[in-house]
């Protein structure tokens, strides 16, 4: 493969490795600066690319492995990430000013209930393992099949197999607890809270139904509630979207509350 | 040691000083998804109904702190024994000893065994408080092989 045939197949896949970047690390910085890393790289080994797996799944093993070295010192979310931030987003009195700035200097900032319910998931997928929150993404939202996830993350087809059912298990789980919206015992609000404050003129239960899994909360199967729940994220580039703004401000928010949160902790 | 089929039955050999409980089960599934399963301590309760919780990391050496549907009050704290990656795990305390076993016996076919010994020589003076393994080992290994056989299964 020459290098410029390299660098074509490295731009198509740049835009679905973007959003997992971000998605894993929840940095528009480090998301760059691994993309960035993975081209040099992925170019310099060039000669040792033996076309036994595709080019991206090559791109995205690269990125993976630098992702996973600069990720493994750090510790994963809480379970209730979306709690702390939300308290730290309420006593902040420069919050809410920040966002109206960024609401008035831009177009990408209509944060609907799929927009939030995206960004929901990219922080509570970060309270599971790494292994199984990258195999979960690389699987539900990426479409990689099992075979090429173990070749991402260099284990055994079993252990992808594992890491997928385990951790499937366990955002079932952490969402039948939590989320408002498909258990009216759920403790989490933050959908009709957030839409109140970005769409005032909105009707939260209106809108709420407009998604399929909120409609379908009654549904027993909640493996399927989750089916649904990442069928919206896939739809949804972070980067791209039409709430993308805001998007990318929460999950940045989010990720430096919970640097404090940790420090804070550890001291 | 006592030898069992690999049917999921249970077997009891009592001794004045001494029990032992085994089973054994041949599962579906590959030995390194039965592993994890038996080695992640956090999500033994989710797929194991005899087991409340286990508190602690499954690694040679290390301790635990096991709760189990059969004697809900007490807190088991046992240490891991032996820890041989993906073919024996060991663990126990003063007064016995679990050991699990694993070996490929064909394509994608794992034997699964489990075996309890406990005893010593004050066994005989409270032999009739400790309640029989039986059913609970059986539970684990319809359990187990219930859980590994549907990860197996994952496209």
């Amino acid at each position: 493969m020459t290098i410029d045939q390299f660098t074509k197949e490295f731009e198509s896949a740049r835009s679905q490795l973007k959003s997992y970047l971000l998605r894993i690390t929840a940095s528009i910085d480090d998301s760059e600066d691994i993309i960035q890393d993975t081209f040099i790289k992925a170019s310099l080994k060039l000669d040792t690319f033996r076309a036994e797996s595709s080019v991206k799944t090559w791109i995205f093993t690269i990125a993976s492995n630098i992702a996973k070295d600069n990720l493994r010192a750090k510790k994963r979310w809480p379970e209730t990430v979306t709690d702390i931030c939300r308290e730290k987003a309420l006593t902040n009195p420069d919050y809410f000013p920040e966002i109206a700035k960024l609401m008035q200097s831009s177009q990408q900032t209509e944060f609907e209930i799929k927009e939030h319910i995206t960004f929901c998931l990219t922080c509570i997928a970060k309270s599971l393992p790494l292994e199984q929150q990258i195999c979960l993404l690389l699987k539900e939202i990426y479409d990689f099949k099992v075979a090429e996830i173990s070749e991402i993350l260099e284990t055994t087809e079993a252990m992808v197999k594992y890491y997928l059912h385990t951790s499937r298990s366990k955002m079932v789980s952490i969402y039948e607890g939590r989320c408002a919206l498909i258990n009216k015992e759920g403790t989490c609000h933050q959908c009709s809270e957030l839409n109140g404050i970005f769409n005032p003129k909105q009707n939260f239960e209106v809108e709420k139904n407009k998604i399929e899994f909120a409609k379908k909360a009654n549904d027993p199967n909640r493996e399927q509630l989750l089916d649904l729940r990442f069928k919206i994220m896939k739809e949804i580039d972070p980067f791209k979207s039409k709430g993308a703004i805001l998007q990318l401000h929460h999950i940045q928010h989010n990720r430096q509350i919970m640097e404090e949160f940790f420090e804070k902790n550890e001291n | 040691m006592t030898t069992v089929a690999s049917n999921g039955k249970a077997v009891t050999n009592k001794k004045t000083f001494s029990r032992e409980t085994a089973v054994s089960i041949d599962i579906q599934s590959d030995k390194s998804i039965i592993w994890a399963l038996l080695t992640n301590a956090t999500d033994f309760p989710r797929w194991n109904s005899t087991i409340l919780s286990i508190v602690g990391s499954i690694g040679k050496g290390e301790k635990i702190k096991l709760k189990a549907k059969l004697d809900p009050k007490r807190e088991f704290k046992l240490t891991v024994k032996e820890f041989d990656h993906e073919s024996k795990l060991v663990w126990g305390d003063a007064m016995g000893s679990r050991v699990y076993t694993l070996k490929t016996i064909g394509n994608n076919l794992t034997n699964f065994s489990m075996v309890e010994k406990i005893g010593g020589p004050l066994f005989p003076l409270f032999a009739k408080m400790i309640p029989p393994f039986d059913e609970a080992f059986e539970q684990f290994a319809k359990d187990l092989k219930k859980e590994a056989e549907t990860i197996t299964k994952t496209n």
